[in-house]
């Protein structure tokens, strides 16, 4: 996945389309990665498709618009992108990983607990005591539906 | 009569007991995603799929579809009195709806919605009815060819009918079938795309796909804006219309049923573009076009009727071709195979017992959503007063259980974080997201039927212009491509999705 730094981007920057710009070079650089991940396998014939054949074209025709958005956001507009908030991105990242790293080693306790609560940061207007007593209530909950009633076969406590 | 045997049928499986509590779980979560802005039916279907394993497979599409057309009522509640759309199909209620509640009319607002609703429900049901047997039949007909092209047809009109731009959704379209292709080819055996991890080998699961771009992304970039909720608070006693409220507002009940049914079984169709048309038209036919958006009682009957026929008859091309209108009833293909059933032509006849039970189901749905939204009110509207701040951590704990129940696999629980971070770029640059959900899941289809048509013809790709049906079908994907590069139409689209 190619990384951008958008906060740079700002509305009265240089005269470009970035949503235009950022597309197509997303999508050059997806077409890129196909090309590379399938080199080694097969192409075949249009009669007989190899492995290959389907993932190459499609990419190729990825490539084709990657190319076209980006010429375009380069040629034409000056449209901006909304500001990027960092909170609210790191604290779902946040909560999620910590989900799936806890989830199998931990117990589903620790892991719906932990995620509640550092979802919860994401947001500005979240009260601590609060979300504590909710985390309790919701991870109880989620016990409850997924486990007991649901029959999800994972582990509640970490022992 | 045929038609007559089907519907008995379809309600002797809908009236089972099990049956009619599993559409009774769906169309009540489906009114509650529908009342909470920021959950739509699609995280929330994807939520639910892995733990429909278990179920018969006629009981879990009953849920997940009671879910879709549930959300349409609960939206409407929302709209009317936060003027807050519960979903996108309820946004031009907001602006009659809305304009009622505030002169204290919300109550006759509400009902005339529930009433419209139900009313489109019933007429969709009987026009789902009606159109699946011949649309299967000739459906029967087809070979790879064929499905070929009207594989590529529907996802081109999926496109050109959604909103946002046409190229970039194209460009999805592509992304979604090379995702697709991700994982062991069936026919040689290699593994394509997998990077050596061993999840992938059956390929991309698009639930956590369809989870992080439409459940989680939204929920960032919902927590970037700061919205104001203000609940009109008001009682509501007086549910019942007055009789000129009912003389004004059934042919626009009428006329929304029709745009609904025929926009909805359009690929492309579904809940979204109907209400637009139909309000559209009614402010067009109004003697005094001016009273809309003050309180037209037009103005929420006819909407309302036709995004929930529309709801309804989405569901034709599924079930008859197999074919997913929107990026819902790509779930819906999802939840089909998960039983093992590949969806197509052939389901309608080995399977009737599921696809008239879950037509006939449409109807007792209806039924309960009228009693759930007229009476019970006030339960949905205290459900309003949830904060925000309360709600998203929790479905975000909800996302992560349910992607991780799917295989059991801590590696879906990061693939959907992975998606969730392109969701949120996609968000950023303006691209719409369902093109990619509806060309993943129609991929591994398309890629087989390309592959086997050109087995048949030796590598010859005239073969698809040599078949009548296919040829046909293919015409008109090249009349709406052609259609889309004229300035003309596209102003007009323009126009059409902007009202």
């Amino acid at each position: 996945m190619p990384h951008f730094d958008m906060s740079q981007l700002r509305p009265q920057g240089r005269r470009l389309d970035w949503p235009d710009l950022l597309f197509g070079v997303f999508l050059i650089a997806v077409s890129a990665g196909a090309f590379a991940a399938t080199s080694r396998l097969s192409g075949g014939s249009a009669a007989d498709m190899g492995p290959g054949y389907m993932p190459r074209a499609i990419a190729l025709i990825l490539l084709g618009f990657g190319l076209f958005f980006a010429g375009r956001g380069l040629m034409r507009g000056h449209t901006g992108i909304e500001r990027v908030q960092m909170r609210p991105m790191l604290g779902i990242a946040v909560a999620v990983g910590a989900f799936a790293l806890l989830i199998e080693d931990a117990g589903l306790v620790a892991a719906s607990f932990s995620a509640v609560l550092l979802a919860a940061a994401a947001s500005r207007e979240s009260r601590l005591f609060e979300v504590i007593l909710f985390g309790l209530c919701v991870t109880a909950g989620a016990v409850l539906l997924f486990v007991k009633a649901l029959a999800l076969p994972v582990p509640i406590w970490p022992w | 009569m045929e038609l007559f045997d089907n519907l008995l049928l379809g309600l002797s499986t809908a009236l089972q007991f099990n049956n009619l509590l599993y559409c009774l779980i769906g169309v009540v979560i489906g009114t509650a995603i529908g009342v909470l802005p920021g959950i739509g039916p699609i995280p929330t279907v994807a939520l639910l799929l892995p733990f429909t394993f278990g179920l018969p497979p006629e009981s879990a599409l009953i849920m997940l579809a009671g879910i879709f057309y549930g959300a349409q009522y609960g939206g409407s509640t929302t709209a009317i009195l936060v003027n807050v759309p519960g979903e996108t199909s309820s946004v031009v209620t907001c602006l009659d709806g809305h304009a009622m509640a505030r002169q204290g009319r919300a109550g006759p607002a509400l009902a005339i919605a529930a009433v419209s609703s139900f009313f489109a429900g019933t007429v969709a049901t009987i026009v789902i009815a009606l159109l699946s047997l011949p649309l299967a039949a000739l459906a029967l007909k087809f070979t790879a060819v064929e499905y070929f092209s009207l594989l590529v047809l529907g996802l081109l009109a999926a496109v050109v009918l959604a909103h946002g731009s046409v190229s970039k959704s194209l460009a999805m379209v592509f992304l979604g079938l090379l995702l697709g292709t991700i994982g062991i080819d069936v026919n040689s055996g290699a593994a394509r795309m997998t990077f050596g991890i061993p999840a992938l080998s059956d390929g991309l699961d698009f639930v956590p796909v369809a989870m992080g771009m439409f459940g989680l992304a939204e929920i960032i970039a919902n927590l970037e804006r700061n919205e104001v909720r203000q609940v009109v608070s008001q009682k509501l006693r007086d549910l019942v219309p007055t009789r000129a409220d009912l003389k004004a507002a059934f042919p626009a009940m009428l006329r929304g049923t029709a745009i609904g049914s025929a926009l909805g079984v359009l690929p492309g169709g579904g809940a979204a573009l109907p209400p637009f048309t139909a309000y559209a038209l009614e402010k067009k036919i109004a003697r005094d076009p001016q009273r809309f958006g003050k309180g037209a009682i037009e103005g929420v009957a006819g909407p309302e009727a036709a995004n929930n026929a529309g709801a309804q008859t989405s569901f034709i091309p599924l079930l008859t071709l197999g074919i997913p209108a929107n990026a819902l009833m790509a779930l819906m293909i999802g939840a089909l195979m998960m039983q093992g059933i590949q969806p197509g032509p052939q389901v309608m006849t080995e399977q009737p017992a599921l696809v008239w039970g879950v037509i006939a189901s449409m109807w007792t749905g209806n039924l309960m959503l009228l009693i759930i939204n007229l009476p019970l009110v006030g339960l949905w509207v205290s459900m309003l007063k949830i904060p925000y701040r309360l709600l998203f951590p929790a479905i975000v704990l909800f996302c992560c259980i349910g992607t991780y129940g799917i295989s059991n696999s801590a590696f879906n629980v990061w693939l959907m974080l992975g998606c969730a971070a392109v969701g949120y770029f996609f968000i950023k640059v303006g691209v719409e997201p369902a093109p990619l959900l509806l060309g993943l899941v129609l991929g591994p289809q398309l890629e087989e039927n390309f592959r086997r048509a050109m087995q048949l013809s030796d590598g010859d790709p005239s073969v698809f212009l040599t078949r009548p049906i296919s040829a046909v079908l293919l015409a008109v994907v090249a009349v709406l491509l052609l259609a889309m590069l004229s300035p003309a139409v596209l102003r007009k689209r323009t126009e059409a999705l902007a009202e």
